[in-house]
């Protein structure tokens, strides 16, 4: 009994022990702010590395990419755990604007639009199809022009303008793009605006009706930090009118991967893709499948030396799986599915063919992801260990203080032994003093970081408005906010390891404590 | 030697490493005490008496010899004994049994008081019956601590002053606090170590009416003092010289 009673008196009444409270706040609520952010961090880089990505990805790793991919998805399309699988080319190219004269090197990705959406997130990064639904497509299409109408002054030609009504009865609300002059003028009129950047049907009579405008081209996604740029406060500025032509020179490789005449051919601008990761927004651009399989001459075509016809070829297949299935068991079953195939069919393939396919590999998108993830997940690890070593200060901190009061109390520590206060007694006096101080400062630390984490993106919007200094620049991250949410595992990890480094703190006190004789202790001055 | 000894020490010898030599402060030194006995030691100063004030009550183990309460030796016989450091033996058991008598069976009073500064008279009065409670057995004991706590405050004459400070009290204030700590827990032997020896003449006197008092209640004294007019009150003087106890007069 009198252990507590000492050990919550003392701490009372030693004004010495804030210190080593606070000490120990400090450093509890710093770990904690630190983790939160960081393991927000990562967690939002792997959701966002996510974005083109299946649940698993069969590649090969070469540039040649492999054939057989129909054949392969129409397998397993019957597995019940596959819930839908498509076929992607990457190449690379150059993508320039004829209108700014810019140009860009770019990953060009050849996909099936429709597919993909049901295999990735690549869907819900798309920004027009978003304002317009249904009006984002790779195939030929015009360039769709503002014109007068008599309705509502100025509009747009169908089948955009009925798109953009019905996103805006549906409440879909443009939080992506600075509002232009248009807008701007049309929301004084109490019209909702044409959301993004359209060009005007210009006329020598002035403005002309909305209209469908110039030779049909296919159609091209482009990453929008290309073709667009982040303001601090989230939204994007575009520099280009939907619909404007660029010119893409790609070139295409052979099956062993040997480089043919590149190919310049025009597309239109028919929609931007954010997936929130700055490398990919800012280096890929995405065009039909088959359309871009057949530029590089990846398509099924007669054999030059006349031994029939080679399969057509892709670099990737994206397959999204059914909820609950082990994606490391079905990886290992899809790579020496794929590697049978061509006996299992009986196809005939060349030497160079077979080792494409022989190359296959089926990896889930973390394994396929580590070079994005990995550098951050050891980011974190990284500044959470430095800041716990930095901690070790405060544990010093609490060794010194405690001990200061043990030489302190000497005497106080005789008294107690003289009445019957035990050497382990008196010891975990201290040790218990230490712990207090440990529960005390690390509460008060886990209750300050968390209402700290939670209210980091306002503590920035103050600091914003009155300094007009932004910690968190969103046109640099890329990510809207700083992660705020603390995780409670965290927390009670933090809590715990506060308490124990504040008790080892104790350690060297509780030692002089209970090792001190009594009558030592007594005459001591 | 009394059938009757309550405390019985015999052959004590404890020395003090000084450098290279050693100060032997006592040697061969025996002494009993019956229950209800109040003795009184006298010596000149730095003859020893505290030291064996400290070996009797259990806050001291000397190098040879044995102390027996109740026919109970009080250190363990097993050597080497402990001189400095008692942490390492307080799981053998060796201090356990110290713990248990300064805790349930002897009282201290020292020269200087030694309260805890940050606890009131009536808390530290009451810690030394704290000491022997675990924290669940506590909430069971408190009531009747808090009575004896109460009643032998008042009966030093303290019970208006219980949530004073000791630095808000006189020496003499002061000593009956220390008095009530070391009774509290009615204990079976008082040990008092020169308890008047800071305190002018008046109130010194009014201490040893008190400690008269609780004599005649059946409590059995050992005290320390240097003034023979103080050892005057006790039923036997012993006299402390070369590190042995010398004469005894009743
Ligand atoms: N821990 C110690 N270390 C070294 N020497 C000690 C120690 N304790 C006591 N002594 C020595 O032992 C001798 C006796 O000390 P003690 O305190 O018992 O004397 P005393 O008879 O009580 O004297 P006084 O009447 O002045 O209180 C002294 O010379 C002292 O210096
Ligand atoms: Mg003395």
């Amino acid at each position: 009994m009198y252990r507590l009673f000492l050990t919550l008196r003392y701490l009372r009444k030693r004004q010495i022990a804030f210190f080593a409270i606070a000490a120990i706040m400090l450093c509890t609520a710093m770990v904690l702010i630190v983790m939160s952010v960081m393991g927000g961090f990562l967690d939002t880089v792997k959701q966002r590395a996510r974005g083109l990505l299946g649940d698993i990805i069969v590649d090969n790793k070469r540039f040649g990419g492999f054939p057989l991919y129909d054949e392969f998805i129409a397998e397993i399309s019957k597995w019940p755990e596959i819930a839908k699988a498509t076929p992607i080319i990457y190449t690379f190219g150059l993508l320039r604007f004829p209108s700014t004269g810019a140009t860009h090197p770019v990953s060009v990705v050849g996909v099936r639009l429709d597919e993909v959406r049901n295999v990735s997130a690549f869907g819900a990064g798309l920004y027009y199809d978003r304002m317009y639904p249904g009006t984002t497509t790779l195939a030929d299409q015009q360039q769709p022009l503002l014109g007068r109408s008599a309705a509502s002054g100025i509009d747009l030609p169908e089948p955009y303008r009925s798109a953009g009504a019905a996103a805006h009865r549906a409440g879909v609300q443009d939080d992506d793009a600075t509002p232009n002059i248009v807008n701007r003028l049309l929301h004084e009129r109490g019209h909702p605006g044409i959301p993004g950047f359209y060009a005007a049907n210009e006329t020598p009579d002035g403005i002309g009706p909305p209209a469908l405008a110039g030779v049909p081209s296919p159609g091209i996604i482009i990453g929008r930090d290309i073709v667009a740029r982040r303001q601090p406060d989230g939204r994007y500025t575009r520099w280009y009118p939907r619909g404007e032509e660029v010119a893409l020179t790609i070139v295409p490789t052979s099956l062993s991967g040997s480089i043919d005449t590149p190919k310049k051919l025009a597309f239109r601008y028919a929609d931007d893709s954010r997936t929130g990761i700055f490398e990919i927004d800012s280096k890929h651009s995405y065009v039909d499948f088959e359309n871009l399989q057949g530029l590089l001459l990846w398509d099924a075509a007669e054999r030059a030396d006349g031994s029939g016809r080679s399969p057509g070829r892709c670099s990737q297949i994206q397959i999204k799986i059914k909820p609950g299935v082990d994606a490391d068991a079905l990886c290992t079953r899809l790579t020496a599915a794929y590697r049978e195939l061509p006996n299992r069919i009986g196809v005939a393939l060349t030497t160079t063919e077979w080792g494409l396919v022989q190359d296959i590999e089926a990896v889930t998108w973390e394994q396929s992801q580590v070079h994005v993830i990995g550098p951050v997940e050891n980011e974190r690890n990284l500044v959470t260990m430095l800041f716990g070593i930095i901690s070790i200060v405060a544990i010093v901190l609490v060794m010194c203080i405690l001990y200061m009061i043990a030489l302190q109390k000497t005497r106080d520590i005789g008294i107690v032994k003289s009445i019957g206060g035990s050497s382990v007694g008196v010891a975990s006096i201290f040790l218990c003093y230490g712990a207090a101080v440990g529960v005390v400062g690390g509460a008060m630390g886990a209750g300050f970081g968390y209402i700290f984490v939670r209210h980091i993106n306002d503590f920035q919007t103050i600091l914003t408005d009155a300094f007009g200094w932004r910690v968190w620049d969103r046109s640099v991250y890329s990510f809207d906010d700083i992660p705020s949410t603390v995780r409670p595992e965290d927390l009670a990890r933090i809590f715990l390891v506060a308490i124990l480094a504040s008790t080892f703190g104790a350690v060297a006190a509780a030692w002089r404590a209970g090792t001190m004789h009594p009558v030592e202790a007594l005459r001591h001055e | 030697m009394s059938e009757a000894a309550l405390l019985r020490a015999e052959g004590l010898h404890r020395s003090f490493q000084m450098g290279r030599g050693a100060l032997t402060v006592l040697r061969e030194c025996s002494l009993s005490v019956a229950a209800g006995e109040f003795v009184a030691i006298m010596g000149k100063s730095g003859c020893g008496k505290s030291t064996l004030l400290h070996v009797l009550g259990a806050l001291d183990v000397p190098q040879r010899g044995q102390v027996w309460f109740e026919r109970t030796p009080t250190f363990s016989t097993a050597q080497p004994r402990p001189q400095r450091s008692q942490f390492d033996d307080s799981f053998s058991g060796v201090e356990r049994r110290m713990v248990e008598l300064r805790r349930r069976a002897f009282g201290f009073v020292f020269q200087f008081y030694h309260l805890l500064p940050e606890l009131n008279v009536l808390e530290n009065v009451l810690l030394a019956r704290m000491v022997g409670c675990s924290l669940f057995a506590w909430p069971g004991a408190r009531a009747a601590a808090n009575r004896d706590t109460h009643e032998i405050l008042d009966r030093v004459g303290l019970a208006g002053r219980l949530s004073h400070r000791p630095a808000e009290l006189s020496g003499g204030e002061r000593q009956r606090v220390a008095i009530a700590r070391a009774l509290v827990h009615r204990p079976r032997v008082l040990f008092a170590d020169e308890p008047t020896g800071n305190l002018d003449a008046e109130t010194g006197s009014s201490i040893l009416a008190l400690l008269r008092g609780l004599h005649r209640d059946g409590q059995t004294i050992v005290m320390v003092t240097h003034d023979s007019g103080v050892a005057a009150c006790a039923d036997r003087v012993c006299e402390l010289r070369d590190g042995a106890i010398a004469s005894a007069r009743v």
